[in-house]
This record gives C-alpha cells, sequence and structure tokens, in this order.
C-alpha cells in the first residue's frame, strides 16, 4: 500500500520524457561547462571592474541554468501538486538530514553566497588563516589560489560559521600596507612625505585612490606604515616589493637609522 | 578649462569606437614583421599656427598688455599642436622662450640657480612635462616651482602643459589651479578649415574619434585617405610593463632611454629594450634624437589601452 502511495507522486515516464530530459540535462552541463571556461578566458583580457563583472558572472549563470533545468524536469517526472511536494520533500530532507548533512550545507551555502556575494571570482580573500584570490565558485566549494600558487578549496559550509575577510570586496580597489621600521630619532615629517613621494611615483599606483602614511611609536622605534592601492589587485605583491625596495633606497639616502629589534623585545621560537 | 567638452560622437562612431576598443582587448596574434618601407605610415601635415595665435591675442592681449606679474596655464592634449601654437604667440610678441632644467638641476631643486641666467619677463614654458620626473628625486623641483609661479616671483609668462603630464601634477600638487585654459574641441567647421574635405557626418564623426584634436583628426585622416595602413594596434603580448613604459612616455611627451630607465628601475635593462622594440615596431612609438616617444598615429590604441586597464589617464 505504502509503496502504492510513493508511485503515485510520480508520473509515468514516455521514453520521449526521458530523452527531453537527457537533452536538457545535456544542455544545461554543457551551458554551465561552457561559461566555466570562456567567462574566464574573457575575462583574463579585462581589467578592474570589467574583468570583475565577467568572473561574477559565472557562479550566477550556473545557479541560473540549475533552477531552470529544475523547473524543467520535475514537472516531467512528478505530479506537482502541493501535497506530493510536501511529501518528496520531506523524505528528501529526512535522508539528506541524516547522511549528507555537511554536503547539502555546502550546497546551500553555494547559493547563498552567489547572491549575498560574500566572495566573487577574483577577490581577495581569507579565510582560516589562508590568504588568496577566488579563481572558482563550485557547488559545495570555492577555490582559491594562494600567493605561493597553491590551490585551497574551502567548503562554502565556512560561510555559517567563519570570519572571511575580503580585501577588495568585488572592486578593483585592494589597499596594501608596506612596512617600515626606523629608529627613533628622526624627522618623522620628513619621512612621511618622502614615504608619500615612493608610492606616488610608483607605477604600479593608483593614482585615484588615496595615499597615506600611518606612524606609530614602539618602544624599538618608529613603525611606518604606508597605505596605498594598486591598480589591479593582482599587483598587490609586486606593488608591495617595489615600494619595499624604492622606500628603503629613498630612506638611506635620509639621516635616519633602520631599527633593530632588541634582545629584549625578539620572540624565541622554539625548534 | 572646465568648459572643454568633447564633440558628441554619432552612434555609428560609437560602435566603431567599441569595435576598435574589443580589437585592443583580444588583439590578433603578430603576423611576421614585414618590410620597414611598406609600414611606413602617410605623413601628416601640419596645420597654420596662426589663427590659433590670433585666437590667443584676443583672449589674452588685455592681460599680455597689463604686463602684471602672474602666469596663465595653457593645457596641451597630445599632438594638439597647442604648443606649437603657443610658440607662435610667444614669438610674435618677443616672448622669452624659457630652457627647462637639466637632470642634475632638478636634483638640487636650486630654482633661482636656474633662473638667474635667463631671468627675463615675459616669458613662456613651452613644455613643463620636461620640468619633473616621475621618481622620488624628480618632484621636488616643480613642488618649488609651482608655487613661485602662481605668486608672480618670476614675473609675467605662459606654461603650457601636456594634458597627462596635468593631471598627475594635479594629483601630485592637489591645488586648485587657477587661469587654466586650453583651446575648444575642433568642430566640422575647423577641420574644414584646415583642408579636411568631406562630408557633415564624416566630419563629425572624425572630431568624436580624434576627441576633438585637430593634429589627431588629421593624423586619422592621412590614414583613412591611405589605402594601405591601418592605425596601429596594441601587440598581443602586452603586460604590466608595457603598460609602465606607455604611461611613463605619455606622462613625459617622451624620454630617452636612459630617463626612462631610471623613472622605471624594476623594470630590467634588457627588459625595457625588449618592450620599446616591440612597441616601435608595432609602431606605436618611435625614435627620434634619442626619445622614445608615442606617435600620432598610435595614440589613440594606447590611451585606450592604458584606461581599460585603470590607469589614471588625461581629461580630453
Amino acid at each position: 500500500m505504502e509503496t502504492d502511495k510513493i508511485l503515485g507522486l510520480f508520473k509515468t515516464v514516455t521514453s520521449d520524457a526521458v530523452i527531453e530530459i537527457a537533452v536538457v540535462i545535456t544542455v544545461s552541463v554543457a551551458i554551465i561547462w561552457l561559461s566555466q571556461r570562456v567567462f574566464p578566458w574573457i575575462a583574463d583580457r579585462l581589467h578592474g571592474k570589467q574583468r570583475l563583472f565577467v568572473l561574477a558572472m559565472i557562479p550566477t549563470l550556473r545557479v541560473i541554468v540549475f533552477v531552470l533545468a529544475i523547473i524543467w524536469i520535475v514537472p516531467m517526472v512528478i505530479e506537482t501538486t502541493v501535497q506530493n511536494m510536501v511529501a518528496i520533500l520531506g523524505a528528501a530532507g529526512l535522508a539528506i538530514g541524516f547522511a549528507m548533512k555537511d554536503y547539502v550545507s555546502s550546497l546551500i551555502a553555494g547559493i547563498v553566497a552567489v547572491y549575498e556575494l560574500p566572495y566573487r571570482p577574483g577577490d581577495w580573500i581569507e579565510v582560516d588563516g589562508t590568504y588568496g584570490e577566488v579563481k572558482h565558485i563550485g557547488m559545495r566549494a570555492v577555490e582559491m589560489v594562494t600567493p605561493d600558487d597553491t590551490v585551497v578549496f574551502v567548503p562554502h559550509l565556512k560561510l555559517w560559521t567563519e570570519l572571511i575577510h575580503n580585501a577588495n570586496n568585488g572592486g578593483p580597489s585592494l589597499m596594501c600596507v608596506t612596512s617600515f621600521y626606523l629608529t627613533a630619532d628622526h624627522d618623522a615629517h620628513r619621512v612621511k612625505q618622502v614615504l608619500e613621494d615612493v608610492a606616488l611615483t610608483s607605477p604600479y599606483v593608483q593614482l585615484k585612490q588615496p595615499i597615506t602614511v600611518i606612524i606609530s611609536e614602539e618602544p624599538w622605534g618608529t613603525h611606518y606604515r604606508l597605505k596605498a592601492y594598486p591598480i589591479d589587485p593582482r599587483q598587490q605583491f609586486q606593488f608591495m616589493t617595489d615600494l619595499t625596495a624604492r622606500g628603503k633606497a629613498c630612506l638611506r639616502a635620509l639621516p635616519v637609522r633602520f631599527a633593530n629589534l632588541s634582545p629584549e623585545h625578539a620572540v624565541h621560537v622554539n625548534p | 578649462m572646465a568648459e572643454f567638452k568633447r564633440p558628441d560622437a554619432p552612434a555609428s562612431t560609437k560602435v566603431q569606437q567599441l569595435a576598435q576598443h574589443f580589437r585592443n582587448l583580444f588583439p590578433k596574434r603578430d603576423d611576421a614583421p614585414s618590410d620597414e618601407q611598406e609600414h611606413d605610415f602617410p605623413g601628416y601635415r601640419e596645420f597654420d599656427l596662426k589663427p590659433g595665435a590670433d585666437a590667443l591675442d584676443s583672449a589674452w592681449d588685455e592681460w599680455r598688455k597689463a604686463g602684471e606679474p602672474g602666469i596663465k596655464f595653457l593645457i596641451s592634449p597630445p599632438f594638439s599642436g597647442t604648443a606649437a601654437i603657443a610658440r607662435e604667440w610667444a614669438e610674435r610678441h618677443n616672448w622669452r622662450k624659457i630652457t627647462a632644467p637639466q637632470e642634475s638641476e632638478l636634483a638640487d631643486v636650486d630654482i633661482d640657480k636656474w633662473w638667474k641666467p635667463q631671468a627675463s619677463s615675459p616669458w613662456i614654458i613651452d613644455d613643463l612635462s620636461n620640468y619633473w620626473r616621475r621618481g622620488t628625486d624628480g618632484l621636488a623641483f616643480i613642488r618649488a616651482l609651482l608655487p613661485k609661479l602662481f605668486r608672480g616671483e618670476l614675473g609675467q609668462g605662459l606654461v603650457v602643459c601636456d594634458s597627462w603630464s596635468f593631471a598627475f601634477l594635479q594629483r601630485a600638487w592637489p591645488v586648485n589651479m587657477p587661469n587654466v585654459y586650453c583651446f575648444a574641441a575642433a568642430d566640422e567647421k575647423l577641420m574644414q578649415e584646415v583642408g579636411i574635405q568631406a562630408d557633415e557626418k564624416k566630419l563629425k564623426s572624425l572630431a568624436a574619434r580624434a576627441f576633438g584634436n585637430l593634429g589627431l583628426a588629421l593624423a586619422l585622416w592621412a590614414v583613412e585617405k591611405d589605402d594601405e595602413h591601418d592605425l596601429p594596434s596594441m601587440p598581443s603580448d602586452c603586460h604590466d610593463e608595457t603598460a609602465f613604459v606607455l604611461y611613463t612616455l605619455l606622462l613625459h611627451t617622451g624620454l630617452s632611454g636612459r630617463t626612462l630607465q631610471k623613472v622605471l628601475p624594476m623594470i630590467a635593462a634588457d627588459q625595457l629594450d625588449v618592450q620599446l622594440l616591440q612597441l616601435q615596431q608595432a609602431k606605436l612609438i618611435s625614435y627620434d634624437d634619442e626619445v622614445w616617444r608615442i606617435t600620432v598615429y598610435g595614440y589613440l590604441a594606447v590611451r585606450d589601452f592604458l584606461r581599460s586597464r585603470g590607469f589614471f589617464v588625461d581629461a580630453f
């Protein structure tokens, strides 16, 4: 009797319907596969906002195709009455709750990520102490590449529990902070001006964004933090390298000395 | 300068510009370079400077005759001929042309030492981009010079500044500069006056493509009339370094290889040579009198390339 009830939820699937379902699934997979190759290819040739916009279209398009495919297929297989849907969703929910809780949670978080946008392809994010560029947002996990070219897969599940640090938040502006450490006895205004000019004359700098120098006095000397934005977030490490190299060269020409950590402030690391 | 307005582009021109933008984004693989002669572009004719100088006369005659200390800025988009017009105007009234400081004088930041041997009033600085370098030791001179100019300490003068240089200087010395002027955008009538014979729609399209820049319009017209050549486009393998070289050359209206290396120390010397040769082969830059410059024919492609990469472009 129970078997009859369950079978009653489903329609009689004809061979034509099977072919149609197969075609819908094939086309959907083809569109998603193609978008995951064509859009990154286009994005590689773009810069700034245009690049990020094209990259952000990949997960959005996938969700749209996925939802359309479901809407197309489900009425072909199931008698779509409220009663039937409640019964099927209830049964599915029970199975998922026991067997694949984390997996489904990641899938749902993946859908949430598409409209809530905690990260998008092209963003520079930090999750659980790992920093890198979001290369791909999959159904279950986000794929990021660290500056050392290591691919890290982070399940969307982290979205519920972890802090997601996004350095550029979907835009081309990513602040870089470069530190300089000097002994305390020097003309701070002169050093500040020199460091501002170091950033201003870097070819990597985004001139539309502000350049600031923050000074803080520490027991061992003075800590300068030069804050500026590169033209493209992908240039952040070359930008900081350029600022450090030219900043050091300019500071060496001034009557200042670089700070060395005194023994009492040194951190002892046990092997 | 705030009143400057670019000519409106007809819809067909906007589509052409969009197509050109996509061609720049997705360049074709480079073909093997053919004979040098075959790639030579038609020489583009310079235009008569007298009407421009007359326009300056009518605008500034009162100020000039008053002879009071103070300056006026004239912003010159690349290849617009503005600097040449200003020089013609200055010669007409016997204004002395000031010599730009040498590299050592830029580093010394001794304005008086540079100024005294040529001190006279009135005067003209015909290219302010030679008065600074984009380096940590290349900004102090102009930062010391500009306040003196604005206070009138060096007498009456006219300062011609390239539009790219001006955009950067406004960022480096963020003061709302007074008395800044530029020529109005060239329209169809002006183009006919300098000898471009075409129907009105064509002239309007040309004016829009050239951003109202008369010199650029003449160059575009010369290429359009020449069946053998198209405008140069960006090479397929452009990197950050390519953009840095092009942007630096625009900022300084051309630089020698040695100075370019000094301004861009992060590019290794051999890599810089590769970039320069590649851009020269693509006809985007030229090498004359030991100075690398953007070519007039390559300017549109270079500007579009830099803008699409998010660089700080000029206001024209």
